[in-house]
């Protein structure tokens, strides 16, 4: 539908390569008794999409504002392009910040908002004037500098926000859940906005989030986090299908929760006996704890023609739900609840309600891991 | 008035019923009996004295002979004076105060409300009394600069201007806290966040984002603390000298003194219309401010 409104193929502020760095080592925050963030160890490369995947009260917001210089760590360090930025003022950390409501002056112009940074860095009144407009530029909204931002709409302000957080070529991009304010619709077309400007500027971005679609979307590197420590870190789809726990398969999206005894672990895979599903083989990643469980994602169970040895099982199907453009089946096999889901195209009506089907699933995408809950 | 459509739009709504059967509406002709107990007392109480007052004002040429007094016309300077000083200092004041009730934790806010409310429940006389005891030539203030050798002979702390206009702050100060105060809590924390990470010192913060996004507040408390001090009468008998009597001492004298109540009615006009000219000037010129904040 809507095209793109921030143009990709404008020319890239001059930046130095290899910039944009920020590490944090062993960063600790607590309030009192309270442990905010608890020995955190996080690195974001120079032009990498990280985002923080967590909860309300994980730690991730806590993290960022570290980073950007408004929380005081209680221990650890922060670097920015490998120097030391703890006792450095935000105002000299050089990032750019946008807030969950934008939070963009109320008595200034886009424009103005726009030119404030440059205005503190006491740049030349016409060449702040004219960067400012490039930037508002960059976004769509050349045209709508002399508005303020109460006659913008929800996205247009998100615009500005980016825009004022970009015009003074920062080391790195902190964005704090930014499209929490929006519309389905409008979020996803700003997701890809961002995507697309963070790549043509190659900048770095670390991402805070508690919407996973976001984070699968927008990252090159999703960091999960829960109650200040990192339970997981990796791709999108290296964390969407290889969960370590429960917790995490849980999190990231639906899944199915099969409790299992290892039988053998032998580097990359598993031997798991599923009680009622008989033995399978699985995908492990090392990941040790008391119970264990294999998580099938339910786009990953497939229906069989025939009994397949190893990685399926014969099911009832129980009920069939159209949900447009997928289906969601629920099943029960050996006495558990199973869900699969297919697309519609591929969904004919070929089982009767109750009746006897097959399911199977690739190793690959049955992954071991630890039940926390 | 908006609620005479009433009847008109009624009828309407009769031939459209709501298909949620809306309650029926109640006849509201009896709507102004609601009002008439306080119509009555306004006109009676209120409205009838004053017009009284201003038709006795022109009684006897009483405009002339009153502007004529060379007396009234310092009065009328001294009030225009005393109360901008007083209305400049206490909004300073009063900004400083706001801040620090702002950033201030529980415990020190309710300590603060408290000192800040304490002169508002204090009757006048006493507090102005209080600091007679305080400002005399042998009050704690004059022995305190004795005390540390800053002077030999009392310094005159009282029955002067500076007397008049402390006095005056300190009944006024709560008047100019709490809009302020209300302009500045509703200034979202993460403007000033978002200003440091884009380069602001604390200063400038302060400059572009704090003192713009609060100047609604600290006009309509110097607006109020200035209506408030036009009419003070009591702080320049008891702290001020001879030459620091106020429009309403002024009155007072006519009234009771020179038994002219002509006079005393003119007088009263001229302070309210003055007044009313100046909030006029001040309402026009804060509008044209606002039209473009940044320079």
């Amino acid at each position: 539908m809507s095209t793109s409104v921030i143009s990709a193929h404008q020319k890239p502020q001059a930046k130095p390569a290899g910039q944009g760095a920020i590490e944090l080592r062993q960063v600790r925050k607590s309030y009192g008794d309270v442990v905010a963030v608890d020995q955190l160890d996080l690195t974001v490369q120079p032009g990498e999409f990280v985002t923080l995947l967590g909860p309300s009260g994980s730690g991730k917001t806590t993290t960022m504002m570290m980073v950007a210089g408004f929380e005081d760590h209680t221990s650890g360090s922060v670097l920015i392009d490998g120097k030391p930025v703890d006792t450095l003022p935000p105002r000299d950390r050089n990032l750019g910040v946008v807030f969950q409501n934008y939070a963009l002056f109320p008595h200034m112009s886009a424009l103005e908002n726009v030119e404030f940074a440059l205005r503190m860095r006491k740049v030349p009144r016409t060449e702040r004037r004219q960067r400012a407009v490039d930037a508002l530029d960059r976004v769509g909204l050349g045209k709508m500098g002399d508005r303020k931002p109460r006659q913008l709409s929800g996205g247009q302000q998100q615009r500005v926000a980016l825009a004022r957080a970009l015009v003074f070529n920062p080391a790195a991009l902190l964005l704090d859940e930014p499209m929490a304010a929006l519309d389905k619709r409008l979020r996803e077309q700003m997701q890809e906005e961002i995507k697309t400007l963070q790549k043509s500027l190659g900048i770095s971005v670390l991402f805070v989030t508690h919407d996973q679609d976001e984070a699968m979307a927008m990252s090159d590197r999703i960091v999960v986090m829960r109650d200040g420590k990192i339970v997981q870190s990796g791709a999108p789809d290296d964390v969407y299908n290889h969960p370590l726990t429960d917790w995490v398969a849980s999190f990231l999206g639906d899944t199915n929760l099969i409790p299992c005894t290892v039988v053998e672990r032998t580097g990359d895979e598993a031997v798991v006996d599923l009680g009622g599903l008989g033995r399978a083989r699985v995908r492990d990643r090392g990941a040790q704890g008391e119970n264990y469980a294999v998580s099938i994602r339910p786009e990953h169970l497939k229906f069989s023609s025939a009994a397949v040895a190893g990685n399926g099982c014969a099911a009832k199907l129980v009920t069939s739900t159209n949900l447009g453009a997928t289906v969601r089946h629920r099943l029960t096999a050996g006495g558990h609840d199973l869900q699969l889901r297919e697309l519609s195209s591929d969904s004919a009506a070929r089982f009767a309600p109750e009746g006897e089907v097959w399911v199977r699933w690739d190793a690959d995408k049955a992954q071991l891991l630890v039940l926390e809950s | 008035m908006s609620t005479a459509t009433l009847p008109r739009t009624r009828p309407k709504g009769r031939d459209n019923p709501s298909p949620a059967g809306a309650a029926p509406k109640r006849r509201r002709t009896g709507w102004w009996l609601l009002l008439a107990p306080i119509l009555v007392f306004d006109v009676v109480l209120f409205l009838t004295p004053l017009g009284k007052l201003v038709a006795s004002s022109f009684a006897d040429n009483a405009y002339q002979r009153v502007l004529e007094d060379p007396l009234v016309v310092r009065s009328l300077v001294n009030t225009l004076t005393i109360s901008l000083a007083s209305t400049l200092v206490t909004v300073a004041l009063g900004y400083v105060i706001a801040v620090v009730l702002c950033n201030a934790g529980n415990v020190m806010r309710v300590v603060l409300f408290a000192v800040v409310l304490l002169p508002f429940w204090t009757g006048i006389l006493v507090k102005n009394f209080a600091w007679a005891v305080l400002l005399q030539d042998n009050g704690i203030i004059n022995a305190f600069l004795r005390g540390i050798g800053l002077t030999d002979a009392p310094v005159e702390l009282l029955h002067n201007r500076f007397a008049v206009i402390v006095g005056m702050v300190h009944c006024l100060l709560p008047y100019a806290v709490f809009p302020i105060f209300s302009s500045l809590t509703s200034i979202d924390d993460r403007l000033g966040l978002a200003a440091r990470s884009l380069g602001a010192t604390e200063a400038s913060v302060f400059r572009r984002i704090t003192l713009p996004l609060s100047a609604p507040g600290v006009s309509a408390a110097g607006l109020l603390v200035f209506i408030i001090s036009t009419g003070f009468f009591i702080t320049p008998v008891v702290m001020g000298g001879p030459g620091d009597m106020m429009i309403a001492n002024q009155i007072d004298y006519y009234a009771r003194q020179l038994t002219d109540f002509s006079g005393a009615a003119a007088l009263a006009v001229v302070l309210t219309v003055m007044v009313s000219i100046l909030v006029a000037v001040y309402q026009r010129v804060l509008k044209a401010g606002g039209q473009h904040e940044d320079n």
